[in-house]
């Protein structure tokens, strides 16, 4: 059996590339990307606990968040292509008329 | 005790009752030729619900597998969000007149208030998660709602930031699962207490992150005044007075794990962060020319003044006071919530009443404070409304935020913090600089153009924010108990 630290490990990269993206990338759809890889690592841990323990709340919650994320995905590429309408560009760059 | 169907019917009335209508007006939607008649059944859902949550009996104990409790806590937060979303609704009758996808903003909105009263009556984290996303997700959606430019990018800066915070939650709590084995709140603490170490304060910040986004806590306050700003005003006024309170009920239920299991060297840290958040706020807002945005600045100082009862708790765990003490903290912040709620709720919608007047002479920049000129003859009850609702933000008797701020500052006299009581006393006094700028535009500058007729829903929401917080001001006994035994929940 795989030992749970590789799991927490694996999760715990995946946190820091999907963090990393969000601070450099400034494109729409990457930061989409940036946010599902974040939400993803936390499902790992949640599925690898849930094995280990063992205890089966973990995929409960693991289910769930699988779910509510496809539900924030969805309405987050609706925001994007309303942008993409109006801007022409998702380049959040371009985008900044709210300031100070 | 078993409970029978019956007993989780009246117990959770107001959310079934809400999550059914929902249902009929997304099938009603489809057929109707003429929406405006969604925007009464919402009105009439959400006062029917505002009584069934007074009415819900609170010593039933967890429902649902242990995952829901109807206590006082749950039902002090369910009175807020349902008022807000009723003065709203009302503020969108007029608003949404007309439109053909009026019945699609009240749907939202009766979504987005489920989910925050699902997080009020959580203790399990697996349905707190859940509450809050559906809140959170619904809320993106209104912020957007019009799809002007503005809206947009709103909704796309708090689309980011939301779902950002919402991962790192998910992340520490996927981490205190795995410590504790359960996503039960109560039974997380009790374990993070005995095995505290390293992995349990990550496990924490991360969770303090991700509702320090939604409480716009310093440093985690950036998207805020552009997200306030950005969006329609009366959704801004949804945002600021539910979506972030939703924030702070979903803290005081977790973050006390913390504030328990971190003891003293911790709690200085978020004694300096409160610090700094009401501070910054009150100083930003002083240079903005743009009232909405003002109003926005002085949340995120709001935000400060609630958490101070988090710093009164830590300083009680500490300091070795007697447990009354925290109690009367929390319940200090819990009525500045409450005053706070109705009046930034009435404030924006003032706001709103003078965009759209604006923009119908067709000027820019619809918040600008220019517009306020001479509004106390203009528009005489928008301006005496609006003029309560900073005088209540900025705490003068007889008015529900003087309530509220008067009984944080004693609670921070009372828990040892003499610095942060003069410092919020001293910002209190640095709001009303810019709360006072604006009543000097309404009522001693020259109008800058004709009376105007006042939009009756608008109107009617100012009205129904200015009762409550006057009533909340001149009787507080009622709510202070209230939020008292909502304060011991988290105590006992």
């Amino acid at each position: 059996m795989v030992p749970l630290v590789l799991y927490v490990l694996l999760a715990s990269t995946m946190f820091v590339i999907g963090l990393y993206g969000l601070l450099t990338q400034r494109n729409g759809i990457k930061l989409m990307m940036c946010v599902e890889i974040l939400l993803n690592s936390a499902i790992i841990n949640l599925v690898a606990f849930s094995a280990y323990l063992p205890n089966v709340n973990g995929q409960v919650f693991a289910l769930f968040a699988i779910a509510l994320a496809a539900a924030e995905a969805g309405v987050g590429f609706a925001i994007m292509i309303a942008l993409y309408r109006l801007y022409g560009t998702i380049e959040l760059d371009n985008i900044n008329a709210l300031r100070w | 005790m078993t409970l029978g169907f019956g007993d989780y019917l009246s117990l959770m009335g107001a959310e079934s009752l809400l999550t059914g209508l929902v249902m009929l007006m997304i099938l009603l939607g489809l057929y109707l030729k003429n929406k405006n008649i969604q925007g009464y059944l919402a009105l009439a859902g959400l006062g029917i619900a505002l009584f069934l949550s007074i009415g819900a009996d609170m010593t039933k104990g967890p429902i649902f597998f242990g995952t829901i409790e109807v206590d006082a806590l749950s039902q002090f937060f369910k009175l807020i969000f349902i008022s807000v979303s009723l003065i709203v609704v009302l503020a969108g009758l007029t608003r949404y007149k007309d439109s053909p996808a009026q019945d699609e903003f009240y749907i939202l909105l009766l979504l987005a208030t489920i989910g925050m009263m699902v997080v009020a009556s959580s203790i399990d984290l697996l349905t707190l998660w859940i509450g809050f996303e559906l809140a959170s997700i619904s809320t993106y959606a209104m912020a957007a709602f019009d799809k002007e430019k503005r809206n947009l990018e709103a909704a796309m800066k708090y689309f980011i930031f939301g779902s950002v915070s919402s991962a790192m939650m998910l992340f520490g709590f996927s981490i205190l699962y795995g410590l504790t084995g359960s996503t039960r709140i109560a039974e997380v603490a009790a374990s993070s207490m005995e095995m505290m170490g390293p992995a349990t304060l990550v496990a924490l910040l991360f969770v303090v992150a991700g509702f320090g986004f939604k409480m716009a806590l310093v440093p985690f306050h950036m998207w805020a005044p552009d997200t306030y700003e950005g969006s329609p005003t009366i959704v801004t006024a949804f945002l600021a007075a539910g979506s972030k309170k939703m924030g702070f009920v979903a803290a005081f239920k977790v973050i006390f794990i913390a504030l328990v299991a971190l003891r003293l060297e911790w709690f200085m840290a978020f004694a300096v962060l409160v610090a700094i958040t009401m501070t910054l706020g009150n100083v930003v807002a002083i240079w903005q020319k743009s009232v909405k945005r003002m109003l926005a600045y002085s949340s995120v100082a709001y935000a400060g003044y609630i958490a101070i009862a988090f710093v009164v708790v830590g300083a009680v765990n500490n300091g070795g006071f007697d447990l009354g003490v925290a109690q009367n903290g929390i319940a200090a912040s819990l009525m500045l919530i409450l005053g706070h709620a109705f009046s930034k709720t009435g404030a924006f919608i003032a706001v709103a009443v003078v965009g759209y007047m604006a923009l119908r002479e067709g000027r820019n920049n619809p918040d600008d404070i220019e517009h306020y000129a001479g509004l106390g003859r203009r528009a005489p009850i928008t301006a005496f409304c609006m003029l309560v609702f900073l005088f209540s933000l900025s705490g003068i008797p007889p008015t529900a935020g003087f309530v509220g701020k008067f009984l944080v500052w004693g609670s921070a006299m009372d828990s040892g913090l003499v610095w942060l009581a003069v410092l919020f006393a001293l910002n209190s006094a640095l709001s009303l600089y810019y709360y006072l700028r604006v009543i000097m535009y309404m009522y001693m500058k020259e109008p800058a153009g004709a009376k105007i007729a006042e939009p009756r829903g608008y109107v009617l929401a100012m009205v129904v924010a200015l009762v409550a917080v006057f009533y909340i001001g001149i009787f507080p006994q009622a709510f202070v108990d209230f939020a008292s035994s909502a304060a011991a929940v988290l105590l006992h």
